[in-house]
């Protein structure tokens, strides 16, 4: 009897636990604000059907995954699922790794700094094009080599100069690189990458990446570095999303 | 003090020697391999199901085709094999490893009516599974399921925590489920070796 009984306590814990689990996955805080800023979005959120939101950091190796397999494949996503499907997706930049790591000073500083950068290329309106050339950058200088913040890394990215995110060289066209530099190290940037990723972390319950497409939604990216795998991948949670609209 | 601490460490190693030559012997014997084999293929794919936090499971019972979901958890079969290329793979798989092991030895304990001894160590071995199936993953990835436990528990402020906690059970995990293989690898070589003995008798008196 009383083995039985213990039997159903840990069944009924186990239980318990798990379902905490899917339940705080399944409902995240929601965003009030529907557009949080427009060069980061694809499509159009007044005639949109879809909506799909997906809160990053560009240290977050996970985040870049996804973020890899988007930027090759950008043009199909705007065609089958911005024109088609009517999907209106924003980016939601923040520097969460920050502040779930506070005291380490290399992935705090890094973190803001890339988050401002991107911030500043979208007031130049080129936050795309500067988003596809720092995540090609981090993934070829660190992330494929094993170094982030991700299970089994072999050790953290270093402490990197503010330039490492605003130093474009040729790379985008149009973009005011000393403007670039300029903004990230100003206030205003600073107080709204501040505003945005406390926003974030009333609604990102589980780390990053995080994915709202509408109301599916889902903790981490089941990728592994190959884009055309990833993509697969990117667009399955895709098919997920426009299944979940009620 | 320091001979308590050296009796405890020699009788450790000796049960750890003896646990390893049972875990030996059932291997050799096809039941208890086939026992080992099917617990460890399932284990291994269970956590590589998860090995991404929940995003597997919630595509699972999310709006897409039947055909996406069979794909779903085909392909977790390649990652299972995809775990034996990274750090964080093996970890699984030594988690495996330790989880069919005990499987094993819970089957043989408990067929050998050591029911008490097999009943000890289902509990703690299941302790030890469940703090390592919580705990594998990247906290602050969105790839563990510890977050969202504790951030349901304890608010969004508690994923700065969720890396060291994350840690913590990982080692209680692997302590946990090596305790329990020597504990019953021990009861097993008792069990086998007075069978053995009593097999023996049997033939003499014969």
């Amino acid at each position: 009897m009383q083995k039985a009984i213990r039997a159903i306590a840990v069944l009924l814990i186990v239980g318990f636990l798990f379902a905490l689990i899917i339940y705080n996955n399944t409902n995240p805080g929601k965003s009030d604000i529907k557009v949080w800023n427009e060069a980061m979005t694809l499509g159009d959120v007044e005639t949109a059907e879809h909506i799909f939101y997906d809160y990053t950091d560009i240290m977050c190796p996970y985040c870049d995954k996804f973020a890899l397999a988007m930027d090759a494949h950008l043009e199909d996503f705007k065609k089958e699922y911005v024109e088609e499907k009517k999907v209106f997706y924003e980016l939601r930049l923040t520097n969460l790794l920050a502040s779930y790591h506070p005291d380490e000073d290399g992935l705090v500083a890094n973190s803001t700094n890339s988050a401002a950068a991107g911030y500043c290329a979208a007031d130049q309106n080129k936050f795309w094009e500067w988003y596809g050339w720092i995540l090609k950058k981090l993934d070829n200088d660190y992330f494929s080599k094993g170094i982030g913040d991700s299970a089994g890394a072999k050790q953290r990215v270093p402490k990197l100069d503010v330039s490492y995110f605003t130093k474009v060289g040729d790379k985008i066209e149009d973009l005011d690189e000393n403007e670039l530099s300029k903004c990230v190290v100003s206030d205003s940037t600073s107080a709204t990458v501040k505003k945005w990723s406390q926003k974030a972390s009333k609604i990102v319950q589980s780390g990053l990446p995080y994915y709202a497409f509408n109301s599916y939604v889902s903790p981490g990216f089941d990728g592994n570095w190959e884009v055309e795998h990833d993509w697969k991948n990117a667009k399955t949670m895709f098919d997920a999303g426009i299944a979940s609209k009620k | 003090m320091t001979k308590k601490v050296k009796y405890l460490l020699t009788t450790l190693s000796d049960r750890t020697k003896f646990a390893m030559v049972s875990i030996g012997y059932l291997l050799r014997q096809p039941k208890y391999l086939a026992c080992f084999i099917v617990s460890l293929f399932l284990f291994l794919y269970v956590l590589s199901f998860f090995k991404n936090g929940s995003s597997n499971f919630l595509l699972l019972f999310s709006g897409i085709s039947f055909g996406a979901k069979m794909e779903l958890l085909g392909k977790v079969v390649l990652d299972m094999f995809a775990n034996f290329t990274d750090l964080y793979g093996l970890l699984i798989i030594a988690l495996s490893i330790l989880q069919a092991l005990t499987i094993m030895l819970l089957v043989f304990t408990w067929s050998h009516r050591e029911k008490e001894h097999a009943i000890d160590g289902a509990s703690t071995g299941s302790i030890g599974a469940i703090f390592g199936f919580v705990a594998l993953g990247c906290p602050t990835c969105g790839i563990s399921l510890l977050t969202p436990l504790l951030t349901a528990i304890a608010g969004t402020g508690a994923i700065a925590a969720a890396e060291d906690i994350s840690r913590v059970l990982i080692v209680l995990a692997f302590v946990l489920l090596i305790y329990t293989v020597i504990k019953l690898g021990y009861i097993s070589f008792i069990t086998i070796s007075t069978n053995k003995y009593k097999e023996k008798k049997y033939a003499k008196g014969n």
